[in-house]
């Protein structure tokens, strides 16, 4: 199945842990296009530190076998001191509390900081693009609103895990 | 004036080992009339048989969701050998969860949706939560997720993942809130879609467990998904 990926060599592509656990373990169809989709893109992915978080028991096999195989590195948290990625992050998080109806403290700050690192990493980085890849929806709504707001719309893009691989699965889903 | 006894097991955070405890004024005369009680032993008893067999679980949401099915339908579309399926499906006969009808060849089976709700504790148990639980025979995230944490956060997992995917909350604030990790929450939440997706067509009891974002979880359409077996039919 032939699709546009909008992964390119060109651009930084920031991954959050959960499209690592959406693909199942190695031997899932999904794992295998996700895979090859990246690697058709000659692309390395880039995942902080902090959204993989403590990794433990069948959930570790998933992120771990990209980083071995080499299509996935990992990278430092986001620079506190850099007034826009902070301004980003908090926009990020203010959407997220609304569209949750939930109060901004209990925002995991995880998933805000993916929209301060992107801002980052267009600013200190010669990448002429930079893609935030997240499978959660309320989060990637926060980081596509910081990125409007703060007027990254032409270098930031947000994609979730169907946007790489397609909607549909690979194979049939089991239902019971 | 308090009407609560005190909590059993204190601990140093001034917490309690023990669940909850009830008002005492919800039991009457009546409820705890004998009878009644006799009445209603034998239906927990053989809800906790099922709450402790997910291969039994996953036999009755089959026929309850799909049925009226045949016994050679439950062996070819669960994949059980015909030994295990008959003997299944003998055992759920004798526990009053499904009916067979022997009138017909082959011989049809079906069963009735159950659902259990004790509000104070709170404990619910439907047919989505007897669904999810019945994924473990299949999933092994779903094995490895009710093995570590138990059937309590399972079902506290499911409610967060739907949840999640009516964006009422994010995979990280879940994992807080059930005291999970970040990326056992996730994972979680995937393979969960099962018992959501046909919980939210073929369980009357869905809006139980959902009565606020029932429909709005985005989550695969059934009609357009292949799936495995084909999706149960609608309720006429």
């Amino acid at each position: 199945m032939d699709r546009d990926s909008p992964l390119s060599a060109e651009k930084d592509v920031i991954v959050d842990a959960n499209i690592f656990i959406a693909i199942g373990d190695p031997s899932n169809p999904q794992f295998s296009q996700f895979r090859r989709a990246v690697q058709e893109a000659d692309v390395m992915l880039k995942l902080p530190q902090r959204v993989i978080g403590e990794l433990g028991g069948r959930d570790t096999t998933r992120v771990q076998a990209a980083l071995d195989e080499g299509w996935a590195e990992i990278i430092e948290a986001p620079d506190p001191t850099d007034g826009d990625a902070v301004a980003a992050s908090d926009i990020a998080r203010r959407t997220i509390a609304d569209k949750t109806e939930k109060p901004e403290h209990e925002v995991e700050k995880t998933d805000t900081i993916l929209a301060g690192l992107a801002i980052q990493y267009i600013r200190n980085r010669t990448t002429p693009g930079v893609i935030v890849l997240t499978d959660d929806k309320p989060a990637r709504e926060g980081i596509q609103n910081a990125i409007t707001v703060q007027g990254y719309t032409d270098s930031i893009q947000v994609y979730g895990l169907s946007d790489i691989i397609g909607d549909e699965p690979g194979g049939s889903l089991r239902l019971i | 004036m308090n009407h609560y006894p005190d909590p059993p097991n204190p601990q140093p955070d001034g917490g309690t080992t023990a669940l909850d405890a009830p008002p005492i004024e919800i039991l009457n005369e009546d409820i705890l009339k004998p009878e009644l009680l006799a009445q209603n032993a034998p239906g927990l008893e053989t809800l906790v048989k099922l709450l402790n067999q997910p291969a039994l679980a996953r036999v009755y949401i089959y026929i309850c969701y799909w049925g009226p099915v045949s016994p050679p339908e439950v062996m070819d579309e669960l994949d059980l050998s015909k030994s295990t399926a008959y003997e299944y499906v003998d055992r759920l006969v004798k526990l009053g969860f499904i009916e067979r009808n022997e009138s017909t060849r082959p011989q049809q089976l079906t069963a009735e949706p159950v659902i259990l709700v004790e509000q104070h504790v709170p404990i619910i148990i439907t047919p989505t939560v007897l669904h999810a639980f019945a994924l473990k025979e299949i999933d092994e995230d779903v094995e490895y997720f009710v093995d570590r944490h138990g059937i309590g956060k399972l079902v506290a997992a499911l409610r967060g993942a739907g949840l999640h995917y009516a964006g009422k909350m994010t995979q990280r604030m879940i994992a807080n809130e059930i005291d999970v990790r970040d990326t056992e929450a996730m994972m979680i939440i995937y393979a969960l879609v099962p018992a959501l997706a046909v919980g939210r067509e073929h369980d009357p009891y869905f809006d139980y467990l959902f009565p606020d974002v029932q429909d709005e979880m985005d989550l695969p359409d059934l009609e357009e998904q292949e799936t495995t077996p084909a999706q149960p039919d609608r309720e006429e």
